[in-house]
């Protein structure tokens, strides 16, 4: 089987005049954890959109496993910075919510949703509504929907981006260690260089629109990683400069 | 905890009394001692007038006949009105060109008043009950569609987009994200709605009914009977009051989520 899980090829997409996406072209490795930076306003979002075929992009294709991406075909997850629980469902149906949509049986809904509610440390909290949750609760639930799915794929849109910096880092350690153990493929955005390099195996920056993958940056510093340390001051830097656009 | 609460409970139950027997006795001296008096009939004429009225019919039948007549005109219309404002309003708020080709025709309707469909619905379906089924009808149907529109409208296009990814198809989006999250709004448009049906009942009742809460009170005035006027008046009340907390029960069992934490 293919080492590439997902590969993109000239990703194209525009706003009437505007030329937001220019012929984007990348891979992620089965199991990789990718994240992509670039300037505020560069189009992040609207990648993954096209990504997710939310948005259709003008041209350019998207392969999952070489077969062309469709989210009714492949098992995609989205992780947005809103935070997406479905108000009228308590944490455990929150969960269940996208096993249901795959069409899972009933028992491996159970079974998933303990397994995924206890990752995520929120048994005492299962029939709890969004309404009482904390925000960090609240994107917890996502985090345990999307993975309970064992997605092929799990995209993430600056989740962290609304929280405070203890539960952010709180936050990041427990996404690497469910992806550590899941080993899902992660494409993770963000335009937090900090946050980048801490999480990623790989760095992938993007320029200012009309966006296109400016370059890549492997990222083998050791797990865990510490914020402080000189190798991972220096990548951050690295990242810094090559965003720069003042 | 539950010891607190039942003594706020016990609280509120005591004032409410408290202020409904001040409010009885207000009226009770503001007969005996002006020329109200002279017009308009004690508490007890009127709470003993109800008990008599409730064997003894008046016009075709007992008060208790008049308040269950009055109440199965609102529900048929109301019923009617809520089903039809709400499909309606689903498809405004959901889809772009049923927006486009109802809401001209909506804006217009919209201002226009239950009873001033009055004439033309007696020329359209006589003075029998059709009229005021679709008087009760047109009341309510405006607040439906503009409150289940907003609904559909508001719903949240993060949680669609998080649907569409996990590959969920249209129809399903439909029903799972866009129809829960108008609950709460319907459950508004509702409550306001039973508020107008009630005022649409009574307005076609005076004009085409010979019995009902409406014309109760329409024939105490015309036979200078205000017992008869009030008795119609205490009775729309008492069933308004009830219908109401039945819709709030049915809300906070059905929109709990979006209660709960707030």
């Amino acid at each position: 089987m293919s080492e590439i899980k997902v590969s993109v090829d000239n990703l194209t997409k525009s706003f009437g005049d505007l030329l937001v996406l220019d012929r984007i072209s990348f891979s992620v490795n089965r199991g990789e954890f990718l994240c992509i930076v670039g300037p505020t306003g560069c189009g992040k979002t609207t990648f993954l959109n096209s990504l997710t075929k939310i948005l259709e992009a003008d041209s350019g294709t998207i392969r999952i496993d070489g077969e062309e991406v469709d989210p009714k075909k492949h098992n995609l997850a989205y992780i947005l910075q809103e935070y997406s629980t479905l108000p009228w469902l308590n944490v455990e149906e929150n969960i269940a919510y996208g096993l249901k949509i795959k069409g899972t049986d009933p028992k491996t809904i159970k079974e998933r949703v303990d397994e995924a509610v206890e990752m995520v440390n929120m048994q005492e909290f299962r029939k709890f509504y969004p309404k009482e949750l904390s925000a960090s609760m609240l994107q917890r639930v996502v985090i345990a929907r999307a993975f309970s799915t064992q997605p092929d794929l799990l995209l993430m849109d600056e989740p962290y981006g609304q929280l405070d910096l203890n539960l952010k880092y709180k936050l990041e350690d427990e996404l690497l260690k469910l992806w550590e153990k899941t080993k899902t493929t992660v494409i993770f955005i963000t335009h937090n260089i900090e946050e980048a390099v801490y999480l990623s195996d790989r760095i992938l920056v993007l320029t200012n629109k009309p966006t296109h993958v400016k370059t890549e940056l492997i990222n083998e510093l050791p797990r865990p990683r510490k914020v402080a340390d000189k190798e991972f001051v220096s990548l951050r830097n690295k990242v810094t400069d090559l965003i720069r656009w003042w | 905890m539950g010891a607190v609460i039942k003594t706020k409970k016990t609280q509120t139950v005591l004032m409410g009394t408290l202020g409904i027997l001040v409010f009885l006795a207000v009226w009770q001296i503001a007969v005996l001692v002006t020329r109200f008096g002279t017009i308009f009939p004690t508490p007890f004429e009127v709470l003993s007038g109800m008990a008599k009225a409730v064997v003894e019919p008046i016009g075709k039948t007992t008060l208790l006949g008049h308040v269950g007549i009055s109440l199965s005109r609102v529900l048929v219309g109301y019923i009617l009105s809520s089903i039809a404002g709400a499909l309606v309003g689903l498809v405004m708020g959901a889809s772009k060109l049923g927006k486009a080709v109802l809401n001209p025709i909506f804006n217009i309707i919209k201002p226009i008043p239950g009873i001033a469909w009055i004439p033309l619905a007696i020329l359209w379906f006589g003075t029998g009950n059709t009229t005021i089924y679709f008087i009760i009808f047109v009341g309510g149907f405006a607040q439906m569609v503009m409150n289940t529109m907003a609904g559909a409208e508001n719903v949240s296009q993060e949680l669609i987009g998080v649907a569409r990814v996990l590959g969920l198809k249209k129809n399903r989006i439909f029903l799972t994200i866009v129809l829960p999250s108008c609950v709460p709004y319907i459950f508004s448009g509702l409550q306001v709605s039973l508020s107008t049906s009630w005022m649409a009942v009574l307005a076609a009742e005076m004009i085409t009914a010979t019995s009902g809460c409406g014309w109760l009170i329409l024939s105490g005035m015309q036979s200078g009977n205000m017992v008869n006027n009030v008795m119609g008046m205490i009775s729309i009340g008492i069933v308004g009051l009830v219908l109401a907390s039945f819709m709030r029960i049915m809300e906070r069992r059905l929109c709990s989520w979006k209660e709960r934490g707030q």
